[in-house]
């Protein structure tokens, strides 16, 4: 019995066809009392050049902006970003996907972001506020050792001024 | 030695003072050998505040009659005296470092008369033929004291004079102000009353914090602020807890923390959470949301279990969650 059910547990995950019954009620209660408060916090103290807000109706469904930071190729741009919270939210991490186009090494063709804390580094006590902060970071600071446009991480390591000229003509052209 | 030097010495003085010898004789050896110390003691002291304070009394001063280099001679006088005999002796030529803790006592005993003539005026005769008279009395005493006496005699003085270097420091700083002569006048006072001088300063509570405070007293601050800090870290570990479970809801899940969760600390990290969260993440990846390390209960979650019963209350909770699901 108990075996099973601990079994069942580890390999189902969230909500698998047995194991229904609670943890996924209370996880999607949980997620949206979280979201709520995470909304009202943001409401409260917004992190400096970001904004975030349900997109309609759907407090699963976020859209956020950042404003590219002065001292950037970004600066003067204005991106929008996605963010979509699964029904387990604290416990699995938000997804983010840019949809303003960015010459960004760490931002795929598609917007989708890497970074460590969405996936793997995630952890249930963060926040999307952090998490803005977090994307934000990376127009200051893009991690080329890491990317997922390797050839702009390689325009980055070797010509950097070419690449914030780049990156500068993007932001121009998509981002305002 | 001794003899002669007292001999020698206390012969001009010897008859002026037959009083205060008959008062000495009464005084009985311990206290002798305290005020022995005591006077070694206050002598340094005195000697410091001669040298300091001397100048300004001298102009203000009405008794001392002569000029003020007759003064200064009498000012210097007890201290030479007190600062033994050695001082003193050598100056009468005679005998040797021996004859000096006599002659600190006689100071002592005799200081109440050298102070009484040095306001007079009498001078360095007087202050002599103290010094002398003492040391004959001394000279008898000493003789009698055993061992014993002494060694109790001089551990008290010594923690005496201790306590009473820093009073007097302290007085001394106190009254820098006041013309030094009234010094002396106090000092001959004390050094009459014996053992009984040493209540005044000793009665004096020391604060904590006094800066004159001798370090042989007990450390009040300690004493006093053991109790006082017990309770202040129940007090900030109450509040660290609180601190740290910070909005009495979950930090994940934002439900309120119940008793059961608030007193749930499933990390060492400190990182709260309610029950449910916790068991949501044990079925996860395990690993504590606030410093990402895998709780320490996953090991332990399969025993668990197995007889979850028999377990503390901690474990027993998270695992009856997880048996339950």
């Amino acid at each position: 019995m108990s075996t099973m059910n601990s079994g069942g547990m580890s390999a189902g995950g969230v909500s698998s066809r047995g194991g229904r019954s609670w943890p996924s009620t209370t996880s999607v209660s949980s997620s949206g009392k979280r979201i709520q408060k995470e909304m009202a916090d943001l409401n409260m103290d917004p992190p400096s050049d970001c904004s975030a807000g349900p997109k309609g109706d759907n407090l699963y469904h976020w859209v956020a902006t950042i404003i590219g930071p002065p001292g950037t190729p970004y600066q003067g741009g204005m991106f929008f970003l996605d963010i979509t919270f699964p029904s387990d939210y604290p416990f699995k991490p938000p997804k983010v996907v840019f949809k303003t186009r960015i010459y960004h090494c760490n931002v795929d063709s598609t917007g989708t972001v890497s970074l460590d804390i969405l996936k793997d580094g995630w952890s249930p006590a963060l926040t999307i506020s952090k998490v803005l902060l977090a994307v934000r970071s990376i127009f200051t600071t893009p991690d080329p050792y890491n990317p997922v446009v390797p050839v702009i991480s390689r325009l980055y390591l070797a010509d950097r001024a070419k690449h914030d000229e780049l990156a500068a003509e993007w932001t121009l052209r998509f981002a305002r | 030695m001794v003899t002669d030097s007292t001999t020698n010495a206390s012969i001009p003085m010897a008859a002026s003072n037959s009083k205060d010898f008959a008062k000495k004789k009464r005084v009985n050896r311990s206290a002798k050998l305290k005020q022995c110390k005591l006077d070694a003691r206050r002598e340094q002291w005195l000697s410091q505040v001669k040298n300091k304070g001397g100048f300004g009394d001298s102009s203000g001063h009405p008794p001392c009659s002569e000029s003020q280099s007759s003064m200064e001679n009498l000012e210097v006088k007890p201290r030479g005296e007190k600062e033994g005999g050695s001082i003193y002796h050598h100056y009468s030529d005679s005998d040797s470092a021996s004859n000096s803790p006599t002659s600190h006592t006689s100071s002592v005993l005799g200081s109440s008369n050298v102070s009484g003539t040095i306001f007079t005026g009498s001078g360095g005769s007087s202050s002599s033929s103290g010094g002398s008279c003492s040391g004959s009395v001394t000279g008898e005493d000493e003789d009698d004291d055993g061992c014993l006496d002494d060694w109790e005699a001089v551990a008290d003085a010594l923690a005496v004079t201790n306590k009473k270097q820093e009073q007097d420091k302290h007085s001394f700083d106190n009254q820098s102000v006041v013309p030094s002569v009234s010094l002396p006048e106090l000092k001959p006072e004390e050094r009459v009353e014996g053992n009984v001088q040493k209540g005044p300063p000793n009665c004096r509570a020391w604060k904590p914090d006094d800066a004159f405070r001798p370090q042989t007293l007990p450390n009040l601050s300690k004493q006093l602020s053991f109790p006082m800090k017990s309770g202040r870290q129940y007090g900030c570990a109450w509040g660290c807890k609180n601190v740290v479970s910070v909005p009495t809801t979950c930090p994940i899940c934002c439900e309120d923390l119940d008793y059961t969760d608030s007193r749930f600390l499933p990390c060492s990290c400190g990182f709260r959470l309610c029950l449910f969260c916790h068991k949501r993440i044990l079925e996860d990846d395990g690993r504590c949301p606030g410093c990402r390390k895998q709780y320490d209960y996953e090991p332990i979650k399969g025993e668990a279990t197995i007889d979850g019963g028999s377990l503390t209350f901690k474990l027993g909770r998270s695992c009856s969650m997880i048996t339950r699901s």
